[in-house]
């Protein structure tokens, strides 16, 4: 009874901290889908690049930053990360997906060769390293007791640092001007140029956060859970940022973090009860996605899908 | 004296339907030469590499197909692989010849189509696009899983077509098996692409809801497209998985995104939707791919790869209608028709115009 209840807790806390991360990953997907109906799928090449930029950041922080601030070089790294790629992500949008806007299927594939695009690049400049994987910093160490369950720090802090950029991007859609520009685009295009929102820059400034906000979300998945980062693993995020958005259903912000957080259960209970089906799990995400567009598109909250 | 009759008659079909045709008696002529091709003395590696064309050109004219249908498809490796993996394992369990487990395996293939048809029926567009793109994903995930399946090794040791042939004598059946696979599966597609049923993919791909509204059964259509389309991509694969090219085995390479991804990057270079798009894109991109950047440049794979996207990606925004379909289009030199693009161009700018 004790064991049982105590592996149950372990299911409620860990898939807690890893569905909030991925639902972070997620998230930017699900606005720019929400902000211009763009399925943009070059979302894990963002996912790629942004953990190879943090360990190159990281690095260049250590060595020239004083020793007493080499505390503060992660913090500097994600934020420089996360403006870094959201400078590639907008730039990007505004140079292929944005030219043939109106065309989806043009869109999908400009933006799956997109992510060719960017793991080439990759591949090509960090050659040597790639072989043997990139090796990702752990950032902190050390483990608390949440309600009776160890958790590493980092894990535990990564998922505080999600709930925070929820908060942010809800601060920033419901409070702020340009937030509110962004919720009008998404909600009545015509309407929203009427008003005289620009939306090549609204677009362009959605396509921006998407891109920041998958780099964060990758920072924290690599450097709490030790995955090494590769110039291939677009293919596994981009499959889990789908499948979590078909999940919670495109373009809802509430339905990608349920999404995000049943993905965390489910893989959480596969991953320490079954360790068998542990090789199928790259192959999980792909089959929720078929299922979920076979069987529900709209997924279990999405607001507006244009299916017919 | 029927005989000249018929020689006449068909004499009279060649002059009309071909040669008065500046694009089919350029096809007519590179045919004639594709197919003396092997005998002008040329290397075993470049005949290697014309057989890949082969193979490529029919994976390619079968997607390009499923676009003219409305259907983009972003997995076709599923077919192929499906293909290879059928005619593998009907050899590996029951023992059968290469002409039975060929055939069964297409037809394995288009049971797939069937089923994959059907549950796409709901989903369209991007979304038709991301479930074919994890079709084949899950289906390596599934082949590398079970030891059954051969793993990541695949299934060896697969028969030949042709069992008692020389070495030089195999590539060269093997060039004209795919020479014939391919021709003839072009034009098969080209016929019924220019159909009164291929008209029906296009009303399809245009706009649907005006398609059904005119008492069109698109779902039946849909699946038909499927179905043809996987019947000739099947093919390509099961001949695939016999032949010395891909070592005679299936392998989970076959389900890998190059056999996804280059039929789509041929179709862009040749002009897509056009089935004659694909074929003369498949010979740019080899010869540029092969030849030049490979040989006399010296390339490495990661950088071309690299080239090509970037080189589909501008095109497919600065020019979609592709280079064989404006050569053809130059050549006919006809009124150029309504298509697509200029459909979605004209919606664009109401999109942007408000």
């Amino acid at each position: 009874m004790n064991s049982s209840r105590s592996f149950m807790m372990d299911i409620i806390i860990l898939g807690t901290i890893s569905g909030l991360i991925y639902a972070l990953i997620a998230l930017g997907f699900s606005l720019i889908y929400g902000v211009s109906g763009v399925v943009n799928l070059t979302h894990g090449a963002f996912i790629m690049i942004g953990a190879y930029i943090f360990c190159e950041l990281n690095k260049i922080f250590l060595s020239t930053l004083p020793v007493e601030f080499s505390q503060l070089s992660p913090i500097l790294a994600i934020l420089s990360t996360a403006v870094l790629t959201a400078i590639i992500g907008s730039i990007y949008y505004r140079l292929t997906l944005h030219q043939v806007l109106g065309d989806e299927v043009a869109i999908l594939i400009i933006s799956l060769f997109g992510c060719t695009i960017f793991q080439q690049i990759i591949y090509l400049i960090f050659k040597p390293v790639w072989a043997a994987q990139y090796p990702v910093p752990t950032l902190i160490t050390g483990e608390l007791t949440l309600l009776g369950v160890r958790v590493e720090v980092d894990k535990a802090l990564a998922a505080i640092l999600s709930i925070i950029s929820f908060i942010g991007l809800w601060v920033f859609t419901s409070r702020t001007k340009v937030g509110n520009a962004l919720r009008a685009l998404s909600q009545d295009l015509e309407a929203a140029m009427l008003m005289g929102i620009d939306t090549a820059k609204m677009y362009m400034l959605a396509a921006g956060i998407a891109a920041g906000l998958a780099s964060v979300g990758s920072v924290l998945k690599i450097t709490s859970y030790a995955e090494p980062a590769s110039a291939f693993m677009w293919v596994e995020y981009m499959a889990y940022a789908f499948s979590i958005v078909i999940l919670g259903g495109l373009g809802s912000v509430k339905g990608t973090v349920i999404g995000g957080l049943v993905f965390g259960y489910v893989h959480t209970i596969v991953e320490s009860r079954f360790p068998r089906l542990g090789a199928l799990m790259p192959i999980f995400p792909f089959i929720i996605i078929i299922i979920m567009l076979i069987v529900r598109p709209k997924g279990f909250f999405g607001k507006r899908v244009e299916m017919e | 004296m029927p005989l000249m009759k018929y020689l006449r008659k068909t004499y009279t079909s060649f002059a009309t339907h071909i040669y008065d045709v500046p694009p089919r008696m350029f096809a007519f002529l590179s045919l004639i030469m594709l197919s003396f091709l092997p005998f002008m003395g040329i290397p075993t590696t470049t005949l290697q590499v014309l057989i890949r064309i082969n193979f490529m050109a029919t994976l390619a004219v079968s997607w390009d197909f499923l676009v003219r249908s409305g259907q983009a498809s972003l997995g076709h490796a599923l077919f192929f692989g499906m293909g290879a993996y059928g005619t593998a394992l009907l050899f590996k369990y029951f023992g059968w010849p290469t002409f039975v487990t060929i055939p069964l395996s297409v037809l394995i293939c288009v049971g797939i189509a069937v089923l994959i048809g059907f549950s796409c029926l709901r989903v369209k567009g991007p979304y038709l696009a991301i479930v074919t793109f994890a079709f084949p994903l899950v289906l390596t995930g599934i082949v590398k899983y079970f030891p059954e399946l051969g793993k990541d090794a695949g299934i060896k040791n697969l028969p030949r077509i042709f069992p008692t042939l020389t070495y030089t004598e195999r590539w060269l059946a093997e060039y004209y098996l795919t020479f014939a696979l391919m021709t003839i599966s072009a034009i098969i597609l080209y016929k019924i692409a220019y159909s009164k049923t291929g008209a029906t993919f296009v009303a399809i791909l245009d706009d649907e809801l005006a398609t059904k509204a005119c008492g069109i059964n698109v779902s039946k259509y849909r699946i038909m497209a499927f179905i043809i389309s996987g019947l000739f991509a099947g093919l390509a694969g099961a001949i695939a998985a016999h032949s010395d090219l891909f070592m005679r085995r299936a392998s989970p390479t076959f389900l890998s995104a190059e056999y996804s991804f280059v039929p789509i990057i041929v179709s862009v270079l040749g002009g897509m939707a056009t089935i004659y798009g694909p074929l003369f894109g498949t010979y740019i991109y080899t010869l540029i791919d092969s030849f030049i950047l490979k040989e006399m440049l010296k390339i490495d794979d990661w950088t071309r790869a690299l080239i090509f996207v970037t080189i589909v990606l501008i095109l497919l925004i600065k020019w979609p209608r592709g280079i064989g379909r404006t050569i053809v289009e130059k050549l006919e030199d006809l009124e150029e028709p309504r298509e697509i693009e200029e459909v979605q161009k004209e919606k664009l700018k109401k999109l942007k115009a408000g």
